[in-house]
């Protein structure tokens, strides 16, 4: 039993599963470090999922569905960005807006834009995508080779690759640019920032376009590969446990993407485990409850930290 | 011809969304290269008025001049790039990032025009502050910093920027008598190099020190412009308030009755591995007020916070009337009869979005006089608020008006309302008069020592030395985190005497500073 | 500002708010049109725009429809508790968003006890319900708990546990309770007396499960606004640090706020089952959650008003399903519809401007009166 499952094929789909959950983190880590939470990324990837997997069949080409989904990504976050920076919705409450938009809302647009391309309404766009505009795989020269590790490693979706060379690239946005530290300064203190001249708006649109982007990716990433198509409710809830992965990250890239890559084990899992002929009703909800456990185990780690600062221990190390 | 004035603000009204009228017609001209005073009681718009000359809020009405030309202030990156720098009353600092990286921050250098060119912003610091004889530590991060040099950082900030006037915000509010001479001489330097400054204060030595011309604002209208030299302090005093203020709130001497309050060995070490209170020791009686005085973070807010258990001492006990408090839930602190007047009213104090009425039952919400079966006695609750407003003279168009639609001074009196009538037999008074106008100021002082000499045990937390040399019978100073002298007897103390406490330049052998545990 | 001028902003704002939104549908109504010529188009939206609006109350003949107007207030019950639910749970500044599945875990375990359990009449509803609502309060536990004790974040726990409960359900039904002499995946019919009566019969299933609804938004409202447990609730909404500080038990309510949402999203699920099934169907998430946070947003999370802004939002989707039944309009509209409304109720800011010149104008008027008092005062004090 243990060997059907860890498989090199079965780490092969943990890369594949986490690579739309660590876009939508990246994406969260960024909007959480300049002091904005977005919680539409699961909407936001719905509807770049839609019209991706549109574009790449009226096109033929997936790289103007991929362009698209990001440019509705950026767009649809921009204009909760406006709700809540400019009239001052809560974000929260913006964010529950998209969701609405990206669950019901693209059902209608796919209704209503199917009836005017293809002369009838379709439910969902599965049957128009194919291998022939979705997201090409790439195999690795010479890791392919290797074996077991060329097994697991290549192979993949290019955005897959795109995915994991992001979190140092987010590393490298936040630590090592300028506009990183205006991005951290006005988390931490915008006041502290927009007194020396930082414009806080500014920043924050562009941290939450950057997450836009990001779901944009993962919606893409979606619906031009790992579905082959667009479906009602078909990102099921993976922009929620990216908000759960950028928590447990402590806020950071790297730890993000570590706790992806745990939702993307325990989806994995349950798609394997469902294949030995358990009820997939059984064993689907698993990466939901290993978010509420993850969760639970973050705050008892971070938790512990705090009572040991109380703790005499603390005064004689300070003593020292 | 030169021009002469550096600001011209003409005609300046400022209305906010809440209807609150902060300026009215309000003209503020300051020559070049002078220190000019703005002065005015809290809420007399000082503030809101140099918010509008750093672009931070826009004028309702009026004109704004700078050098001259007629400018729009829309931002403070407009009033930064037209050589307006401001330090603000509370440091605008990232207390994460270091304080070269603050002193770049929204002018970064780059390397490769892409990365932060982290070296580059050291030098930079550096140069200035030695052109400038601001000496700071670059690669310090600001959360490590003493609050003396994160006002330097803040100096520098704006002169990095090429601010040639600068707007400080209350500067002294924060520093030592020994960091505000400090202060004081840069500022001269400044001056000397031709820099203009304008100088928010309500400290009247100060004012006369250093500035050559204030204007002075009251209920938010100017009351004219002065030479510095011309006028009297008493006449500025009137100026400013409108009446003699009578500094000395008549007390009888103490009675002390038993220990109610009893502290020993507190200790606490903070977050980030400070350790802010180092073997406190010290005891309250019946009917007396003990003060604490000292300058700001020497760990008087961390003792309060462990009091009324907002955090965690590492070591150490506390009890009132016998029994432990230490750990217990701030439900069962009250019961055991203490009341916390808290030093940020805003944050613990009120719900500002709540009514009078609400913010004024917080605590007895569970009292059955209050309580009909399940539901709220709603008339009883009426006549409870409706008392408390009168006894504490809330000025306000009902109890349920919102309480942050009211003035500091009347929110404070709802917080004491509230904090002083549940029957108290200890007060924590924290701040208690901390930002707000004189009529407010006098009455709470009056209700504390009223309270006092009924019998209850008062802890007198504040940094304002008038207040707790005038307030305490006796008194202790607090620096780094310890217990460093005890006055029995507050009356025959000077400010010569207590600033050197204060800046622990002396400190008391500790069997004197025991005395206060009265064993 | 005074009150009257306060009123009136609140009533433009949100008037224009609903404006904005159905320009917004008549815009897209009006691409997605059929039809060769722009004038085609514009009668098409007309129409569907009609059906939207009047159709909800008005026969196409113009007379009055019984039957759609006890349509909409049928579909105000499930959506009455899940914007209570909701109302209490933001008021505490929760935002625990499980109303979704509570109120389908609800409704499943009120069908389980109406199935199963022998129970007599009047009993069998009664106790059906009740278990529905509390085991969803039950559940709630574990997002409200770990909010609490832990500060882990309540809105991502509760969306994570929609799904669970929804796959719970899927396969409980699937595996365990499906009639399978049935053709589709539903559960055997529930015992014949546990139907809850109905007020009218025709056919529209407004049961007296909308009375329940009407007595409970008294009830929450007296709570939240009249009983120190709701006073808690809303104080630690506004500011929790003065709620601990005042020694309010904090966790406790945090705690209590959302299980009381669970109970009311749950006793909605019941309610809903009960007074318009016969078995259950349901497999998917049925939205009433997210329609019910809409409904807490427009009633200014005062339960009060929810059934006002049930009313909206349960004509606007009545609207929405004639429009797609007589015009080929999909009714997921009502999804877009009400986000745009949500977005721009919940906006601050949105008119700010125009509220701003009230406010000006109340404050010159108050500073006039002002001074024309002082000047009065002068004079008297001359005259004497």
């Amino acid at each position: 039993m243990f060997d059907l499952i860890f498989s090199t094929d079965f780490f092969f789909a943990v890369l594949r599963i986490t690579a739309p959950i660590l876009f939508a983190t990246l994406g969260a880590v960024v909007g959480e470090k300049a002091g904005v939470s977005n919680i539409g990324l699961e909407g936001t990837m719905m509807i770049s999922a839609l019209f991706g997997s549109l574009v790449s069949y009226w096109t033929g080409s997936w790289m103007m569905g991929v362009l698209v989904a990001v440019g509705l990504g950026i767009l649809t976050s921009l204009a909760m960005g406006f709700f809540a920076f400019i009239l001052k919705t809560d974000i929260i409450l913006t964010g529950i807006a998209v969701n609405m938009i990206g669950s019901g809302g693209t059902l209608f647009l796919v209704k209503v834009i199917t009836n005017m391309t293809e002369g009838k309404a379709l439910a969902s766009t599965t049957s128009l995508i194919t291998t022939a505009n979705q997201i090409p795989s790439w195999n690795i020269p010479v890791i392919k080779d290797i074996p077991v590790l060329g097994d697991i490693l290549s192979g993949h979706c290019v955005l897959t690759y795109v995915a994991f060379l992001m979190v140092f690239l987010t590393w490298v946005l936040l630590y090592k640019t300028p506009m990183g530290l205006n991005i951290r300064s006005v988390g931490e203190n915008p006041d502290a920032a927009s007194s020396v001249g930082v414009s806080v708006l500014k920043v924050k649109y562009i941290a939450i376009g950057f997450s836009g982007a990001m779901a944009g990716l993962g919606g893409a990433f979606m619906s031009m590969y790992y579905s082959m198509g667009w479906s009602l409710d078909m990102v099921a809830g993976r922009g929620f446990i990216a908000l759960a992965a950028q928590a447990m990250g402590a806020g950071e890239p790297v730890g993000g993407m570590i706790s992806a890559l745990i939702f993307g084990f325990a989806q994995a899992l349950s798609i394997k485990v469902s294949s030995k002929g358990i009820d997939s009703n059984l064993v689907t909800p698993i990466p939901y409850l290993v978010t509420i456990l993850g969760l639970v185990a973050f705050a008892l780690v971070v938790r512990r930290r705090i009572k040991k600062q109380h703790s005499a221990e603390a005064l004689k190390a300070e003593e020292k | 011809m030169a021009e002469e004035y550096a600001i011209q603000m003409k005609g300046i009204t400022k209305v906010y969304p809440n209807g609150i009228a902060a300026n009215q017609d309000v003209d503020l001209l300051v020559k070049k290269g002078e220190i000019h005073a703005l002065m005015g009681e809290n809420g007399a718009g000082k503030s809101t008025l140099v918010k509008m000359l750093f672009g931070m809020e826009q004028p309702t009405s009026g004109e704004i001049w700078v050098n001259g030309k007629k400018l729009n202030l829309s931002s403070p990156t407009v009033a930064i790039a037209n050589g307006i720098g401001m330090v603000h009353q509370h440091f605008m600092l990232v207390p994460s990032l270091t304080v070269a990286e603050n002193i770049v921050l929204g002018m970064v250098p780059r390397k490769s025009g892409l990365f932060i060119d982290k070296k580059k912003a050291v030098e930079i610091t550096e140069e200035y502050s030695k052109k400038f004889n601001l000496p700071v530590d670059p690669n310090a991060k600001v959360m490590d910093i003493p609050v003396g040099m994160k006002q330097k950082v803040e100096i520098l900030k704006a002169l990095v920027r090429g601010a040639k006037i600068l707007i400080l915000d209350e500067p002294t509010a924060v520093l030592t008598t020994q960091e505000t001479s400090e202060l004081f001489k840069e500022l001269m330097h400044l001056k000397k190099q031709g820099y203009t400054i304008i100088f928010i204060s309500h400290k009247l030595n100060e004012i006369m020190q250093i500035t050559d011309r204030m204007t002075i604002l009251r209920g938010g209208r100017s009351m004219g412009v002065y030479n510095t030299c011309d006028v009297s302090p008493e006449k500025i005093s009137r100026l400013m308030v409108g009446r003699d203020v009578v500094l000395t709130v008549q007390k009888d001497k103490a009675q002390p009755g038993e220990e109610v309050l009893r502290v020993r060995d507190l200790e606490f070490v903070n977050e980030w591995g400070k350790k802010m209170l180092d073997k406190v020791s010290f005891s309250v009686r019946r009917g007396e007020i003990l003060g604490v005085a000292g300058v700001e973070s020497n760990g008087q807010k961390e003792l309060v916070d462990m009091l009324f258990n907002l955090n965690t001492p590492n070591a150490g006990t506390a009890t009132v009337n016998g029994e432990n408090i230490l750990g217990l839930s701030q439900r069962q602190i009250r019961e055991k009869g203490i009341s916390l007047v808290p030093e940020d009213r805003m944050l613990y104090g009120i719900a500002g979005k709540a009514s009078i009425q609400e913010n004024l039952i917080s605590d007895r919400c569970g009292e059955k006089r209050l309580n009909k079966g399940p539901l709220f006695n709603m008339k009883a609750i009426r006549e409870e608020s409706d008392r408390l407003i009168e006894e504490y003279t809330v000025l306000c168009k009902s109890q349920d008006q919102r309480v942050d639609n009211l003035s500091g001074g009347n929110i404070q009196k709802v917080v004491v309302a509230r904090e002083f009538s549940n029957t108290p037999s200890l007060i924590i008074a924290d701040q208690p008069t901390r930002g707000i106008d004189v009529g407010a100021e006098e009455f709470i002082r009056k209700k504390l020592v009223e309270l006092s000499r009924s019998g209850v045990a008062v802890l007198l937390v504040s940094a304002d030395l008038n207040e707790v040399m005038e307030l305490s019978d006796s008194l202790i100073v607090m620096y780094g985190g310890k217990i460093t002298a005890y006055f029995e007897d507050t009356s025959q103390l000077n400010d010569e005497i207590m600033g050197e406490y204060m800046l622990g330049l002396k400190h008391q052998p500790e069997e004197e500073v025991r005395r206060v545990c009265h064993e | 500002m005074n009150k009257k001028r306060k009123f009136i902003f609140s009533i433009v704002r949100g008037l224009t708010a609903i404006f904005i939104a159905l320009l917004v549908a008549a815009l897209l109504i009006f691409i997605s049109a059929e039809g060769p010529g722009f004038a085609d188009k514009l009668s098409q939206t007309g129409n569907a725009m009609s059906k939207l609006l009047i159709g909800p109350i008005f026969k196409s003949n113009g007379s009055f429809s019984v039957k759609n107007f006890t349509d909409v207030l049928a579909a105000m019950i499930p959506i009455i508790f899940t914007g209570m639910a909701t109302c209490v749970m933001f008021s505490a500044n929760q935002f625990n968003l499980g109303a979704e599945g509570g109120i389908m875990l609800g409704a499943f375990v009120t069908a389980v006890v109406a199935i199963y359990v022998p129970l007599p009449p009047v009993a069998l509803p009664i106790v059906a319900i009740i278990l529905g609502a509390l085991s969803v309060a039950l559940v709630m536990l574990i997002p409200a708990a770990l909010k609490a004790k832990l500060g882990v974040s309540e809105m991502v726990n509760s969306l994570m546990l929609n799904y669970v409960i929804m796959y719970f359900i899927k396969y409980m039904l699937s595996s365990h309770l499906a009639d399978t002499s049935k053709g589709a995946i539903m559960t055997y019919d529930f015992q014949a007396h546990s139907a809850l009566p109905q007020l009218i019969n025709n056919g529209s299933k407004l049961s007296w499960g909308f009375v329940a609804a009407i007595i409970f938004v008294v009830i929450i409202t007296l709570f939240m606004y009249r009983t120190r447990w709701g006073y808690a609730i809303r104080m630690i909404g506004i500011n929790k640090d003065f709620a601990m500080y005042s020694g309010m038990k904090v966790a406790g309510v945090i705690i209590m706020s959302q299980v009381l949402g669970g109970f009311l999203a749950g006793m909605g699920g019941g309610i809903e089952m009960l007074g318009r099934y016969t078995n259950f169907t349901w497999t998917e998430l049925p939205g009433y959650g997210w329609t019910g946070i809409t409904v807490a947003i427009l009633a200014g999370n005062n339960p009060a008003f929810v059934p006002l802004a049930a009313f909206f939002m349960s004509y606007l989707n009545k609207g929405c399903s004639l429009m797609s039944t007589y015009c080929g309009v999909p009714s997921q509209l009502i999804d877009i519809l009400q986000a745009v409304i949500f977005v721009f109720f919940a906006a601050d800011q949105f008119l700010s401007g125009y509220r701003q010149k009230l406010v000006i104008k109340s404050t010159q008027e108050e500073l006039k009166l002002q001074s024309e008092r002082e000047a009065q005062q002068k004079a008297d004090a001359e005259v004497n």
